[in-house]
């Protein structure tokens, strides 16, 4: 029984990997290909089915007059604008959904549940309609195309992930640790930073990747939003994208686009280790 | 506990929210009761015109929301059991545990936009791989051209794309499971399987609830999956709401009516939603 | 016709004589024009130069990269270099160039001097656009311009848009299979028809499905009938509009096309229009695999990359394939569209058994100046620049750069064989087609520019669709269409869209 599910789990694990992996590995192959390589059939291997070229990759670093898109500075404005939009979200965030985890809340007949379900409502809304008014809004704010409009825009969109999650994992650090931390002649704000947060970090941070997430790979308002002064990450990669769609730069600015995340997934799984609530009651 | 505290904590984050928020929320709903168009920008006053055609005079609207339930149901519970098979899996000793659970977090990071154009030569029927590896045993599938498999492509990528997102929550929330409960199920001589069942199962039903519906919001939202792959097509076998609605709202500028359908959308997304949370409580918590 | 050319050819070499003295001094600095060096205008680097423009700010945004995208940002460059002016080039997909614009129109704001976009934008965006100063419309550099370009930029009469670029459907084929003596007489004998260039569609799908699914140039791989825009995206309507134009515009019939103009009843569910949907029902047969799915960059990969025998929407599918680096280069041939034998008359209602053929006058990229912007001078100098002969002459000999014969002396077919190394009768043919579509002939379909005409090509789309895949019959399917026109005719007013349809009506009229 035990080897049984050791060899199921190992296959089934293997399989999976390798289906999370071909898409990377076609994109890396497709990112050294030029167009003939792409339209006369699949083409795999770099020498052995095609010429590769290394076209794919320079055009990222070039400027469009010589038919390319810099995308050293969209990176940076994506790094700033998704930390600190993330950072002020998870803030907000964690401090609300303590709130809604601990305390009661009654306005009418409005209660805890309602106000969460407030909170992630936000996210069901499909963005297109709001285009026009975030669009007006920013425009009288002379936030149009500023780093700190689009942060603005992005606390809402990853403000309410943070809350939901958060009241998740704040439900499952037992209350006893507030009132032990109460008793000792803490304030509710003393317990909550001293206590009850160290016990939640592997809720901030799974908190904080999906924030990373949301905001780095949102296209609709950057888009929107922005015209010359501040371009993102996405924004930028898409405007390679003509009438002749150009797999091979395409492949090289996903795989490019990528790589950031992959740094906070490890630190992010370190911590998932690292936190394990079990042992936090002793 | 004082009165003063769970205000000071929930306030921040939800004045900032509802601040940014209410201009553009009632704007839309004004919006809605207007007939903003390409040609006739601005704010006139029709009353309840687009709600009226949207009820009485748009079967396609509906005939998307039928397949976006259907395809979001499958979808999020593809990744809800594969997500938590592999989060189970990787949960306690493996070799190379690091390697895989950084790794099946990776999908979950790419860039819709980008990410969709490369599944779109993936699946192309001509010059893609998977096509290719079909024509050896002398098949051709039109994973995009054909109204079945349209969608199945659809579900395909998706999975790949957010079950790391349940795979990522399942098992934080494993990894915060405290081991009493195991332990006596232990002493009670459970076999894995039971303990399953019977422990794990339950204590994880919270996050679990949250997971689902979660991922149930953003997967009714899915709209750069379809708009690469298929463009809601043959005809309109991939459509989707949020397609649709992006279609009447960004390329025909009917945005009075688009707003309209969003808040309709939202309104019955939010009942929905409320009775699914219901019923997964009663499913999931009930030793 | 070959007096024009011999005209146009006269005129050019006496311009590049007249200038030979300046020929050096410019393109030593902006390489991009070495062939021709710069060429006297009132737009020409030599001008420019003259201009000074430092501390004036222009922002366009234009489309992706490398199609106009390259060389808007390469023009901007070498403005900027001239006459000091700061310019901010952005670049967006196709399909969002309408919305990225217009969101910041309808919201009161003007973030572009200059937008890019197709002409069929023309009646939405004009309330938001300046119109061509005269002193620009009475250029040599703008005369020069053909007719049927300067209509299509153009709104009762007033040029709205800038031409810079042309585009045209026309019916693209591979010579190596067409004018094999070998497949000709395999083809005769198998069907008893002769292999030739197809002079209708019933001949272009017969010929199709012969060559569809084996390898014909012995390349390994499988070869196909056609490669056609089938995806349900913004441009699938233009390729079922020209499938149509051959079956449904009566030059004997005045007064409407889409619509008749009187009633402003949609006449899209004609049986002109349902034969011809119906002939592209059966087109999902010849295509490639997926094929029922290709977008534009579908197309051109698949006819480009030497994948079928036909094909027929816009030029770059033939430039992508007469590249120097691709395998069927100078093997590709170009032809007027295909006509039909018969044509509906609607006044009679009945068919009447004449070939029929007419151009579908597409619009190309188009440029304008919005009138919010704050430095109109500049702006149209640097679209003008940009459009100038030197640039113009270099821009359409680089493929991707998507810029195509617009003006009468782009259609000499030696600038094509000495600056590309095409084949002289593939020149030939070349200049002399597009030549015939813009200037000769006198029954022609414009496209369709109405308020919200986005509406009325999305219905489209999706209506034609259905019937590719098979969810409706042809009839059926266009009955939607034309329930779906009622509606937004009557949402956005009859008058309305009576007022701006009659403006393309008179252009296809009045020949």
């Amino acid at each position: 029984m035990g080897t049984f599910y050791t060899t199921l789990k190992y296959t089934a694990v293997t399989i999976w990997s390798m289906f999370v992996i071909a898409p990377f590995l076609w994109a890396l192959s497709t990112s050294f290909k030029d167009f003939n390589s792409v339209t006369s059939g699949a083409t795999y291997i770099p020498w052995v089915d095609f010429e590769p070229t290394l076209e794919g990759w320079r055009v990222l670093l070039r400027s469009p007059a010589q038919g390319g898109v810099n995308i050293v500075e969209p990176y940076l404005n994506s790094i700033f604008v998704t930390c600190l939009a993330s950072f002020i979200s998870i803030l907000l965030g964690t401090l609300a959904a303590y709130a809604l985890s601990r305390y009661t809340f009654k306005a009418g007949f409005i209660k805890n549940d309602d106000i969460t379900f407030f909170f992630i409502s936000q996210r069901i809304m499909p963005p297109v309609v709001l285009a026009i008014p975030f669009f007006i809004m920013l425009g009288k704010l002379g936030l149009l195309d500023t780093l700190l409009g689009l942060v603005m825009v992005y606390v809402v969109l990853l403000m309410p992930i943070a809350v939901w999650i958060m009241v998740d994992f704040f439900n499952k650090v037992p209350v006893e640790i507030d009132e032990t931390a109460l008793i000792d002649g803490c304030n509710p704000i003393q317990a909550f930073f001293k206590v009850v947060l160290p016990n939640s970090i592997p809720g901030m941070v799974v908190a904080g990747l999906f924030c990373m997430i949301f905001g780095w790979t949102d296209f609709f308002f950057a888009f929107i939003l922005t015209f010359t002064e501040v371009q993102l990450l996405p924004v930028a990669i898409v405007s390679l994208n003509s009438s002749i769609t150009p797999w091979w730069s395409l492949s090289a600015a996903a795989l490019v686009s990528v790589a950031p995340l992959i740094v906070v997934a490890f630190i992010v799984e370190r911590y998932l280790s690292k936190g394990n609530l079990s042992g936090a009651l002793k | 506990m004082n009165f003063k505290h769970k205000y000071l904590f929930l306030l921040p984050g939800f004045l900032v929210l509802l601040g940014i928020l209410i201009f553009p929320i009632g704007f839309t709903v004004r919006l809605s009761l207007s007939s903003w168009d390409s040609f006739f920008p601005g704010l006139d006053f029709i009353g309840l015109e687009n709600y009226t055609r949207l009820f009485t005079d748009d079967p396609r609207f509906w005939e998307a929301f039928q397949r976006l339930s259907f395809m979001s149901v499958i979808t999020v519970f593809l990744q809800y059991t594969i997500g938590f098979a592999l989060a189970h899996m990787v949960w306690k000793e493996i070799k190379f545990q690091r390697f895989f659970r950084v790794l099946f977090l990776i999908p979950m990071m790419t860039t819709p936009v980008i990410m969709t154009v490369i599944w779109k030569t993936v699946f192309h029927e001509s010059l893609g791989p998977v096509n290719f590896f079909f024509s050896l045993f002398g098949v051709t599938p039109l994973w995009l051209s054909s109204e079945a498999l349209s969608k199945v492509t659809v579900i395909i990528v998706e999975v790949w794309q957010w079950t790391p997102f349940m795979f990522l929550l399942l098992l934080a929330g494993l990894l915060s499971l405290p081991k009493e409960p195991f332990l006596a199920a232990s002493i009670d001589g459970a076999g894995p399987i039971r303990k399953f069942v019977y422990v794990t199962f339950p204590l994880m039903a919270p996050i679990s609830i949250g997971a689902i519906i979660i991922r149930l919001i953003e997967a009714s939202k899915i709209m750069d999956t379809v708009y690469v792959l298929t463009s809601g097509g043959p005809g309109t076998s991939s459509e989707t709401s949020s397609f649709y609605i992006f279609i009447k709202g960004l390329r025909e500028f009917q945005f009075g009516y688009s707003a309209a359908l969003s808040l309709t959308y939202l309104i019955i997304m939010i009942i929905s939603l409320t009775i699914i949370a219901k019923m997964l409580v009663k499913l999931m918590i009930r030793s | 016709m070959k007096k024009m050319i011999k005209i146009s050819t006269l005129t050019v070499t006496a311009s590049l004589l007249a200038v030979a003295a300046q020929a050096d001094k410019w393109s030593d600095q902006f390489p991009h024009i070495k062939n021709t060096g710069d060429i006297a205008g009132e737009c020409s680097y030599e001008s420019m130069s003259k201009k000074d423009y430092s501390g004036q700010k222009l922002t366009i945004n234009t489309h992706a990269v490398p199609v106009i995208g390259e060389p808007t940002a390469l023009h901007a460059e070498q403005f900027s270099k001239l006459t000091g002016a700061e310019v901010n080039v952005i670049h967006t997909p196709a399909g969002d160039l309408y919305s990225k614009a217009m969101v910041p129109f309808q919201a009161g704001q003007a973030p572009y001097d200059i937008v890019f976009g197709f002409s069929n934008f023309i009646r939405d965006w004009k309330q938001y656009l300046q119109p061509v100063p005269a002193k620009y419309v009475n250029m040599r550099q703008m005369q020069d311009v053909t007719q049927s370009h300067i209509d299509v930029n153009s709104w009762d009469g007033e040029m709205i848009q800038f031409p810079i670029d042309g585009d045209r459907h026309y019916l693209k084929y591979r010579k190596d299979v067409i004018d094999n003596p070998e497949y000709q007489a395999k083809y005769k004998a198998e069907t008893g028809n002769e292999l030739r260039v197809p002079q209708t569609w019933k001949e272009y799908g017969e010929m199709a499905t012969f060559f569809n699914g084996w390898d014909w140039d012995n390349d390994g791989e499988l070869e196909y009938g056609s490669a056609e825009v089938m995806k349900k995206d913004d441009l699938m309507f233009a390729a079922f509009f020209s499938r149509s134009v051959a079956y449904a515009k009566n030059p004997r019939v005045p007064g409407g096309y889409f619509f008749d103009l009187e009633s402003m009843e949609p006449l899209i569910n004609g049986p002109g229009f349902v034969e011809a949907l119906t002939d592209w029902v059966e087109a999902t047969k010849y295509v490639p695999p997926g094929g029922i799915n290709f977008g534009l960059g579908d197309e051109i990969n698949s006819f480009g990359g030497g994948q079928t025998l036909f094909s027929f929407s816009w030029d770059d599918a033939f430039v992508a394939a007469m590249q120097d680096d691709s395998p069927i280069k100078n093997k590709v041939g170009a032809a007027p569209l295909p006509g039909s034998d018969r044509v509906w008359n609607r006044s009679s209602g009945a068919w009447e058994n004449e070939f029929n053929q007419a151009p579908y006058i597409v619009w190309g990229w188009t440029a304008a100046v919005a009138k919010a912007s704050k430095n109109q001078d500049v702006a149209f100098d640097y679209l003008c620049f940009f459009a100038n002969d030197a640039n113009h002459q270099a821009d359409i000999a680089i493929g991707r750069f998507g810029v195509n014969p617009f003006k009468k002396s782009d259609f000499v077919p030696e600038l094509y064989v000495e600056r590309q190394g095409w084949d002289p009768e593939i020149a030939k043919q070349y200049a002399e087609t597009l030549m015939e579509m813009e200037e000769g002939s006198t029954n022609r379909v414009f496209p369709l520019r109405v308020p919200g005409v986005f509406q009325f090509n999305s219905a489209i789309a999706t209506g034609t669709s259905k019937a590719l895949a098979g969810q409706l019959s042809p009839q059926e399917a266009l009955d939607e269409v034309a329930a779906e026109w009622k509606k937004i005719v009557k949402r956005i007013g009859a008058d309305t869209v009576r007022e701006a349809y009659a403006i393309g009506v008179a252009l296809e009229d009045n020949l």
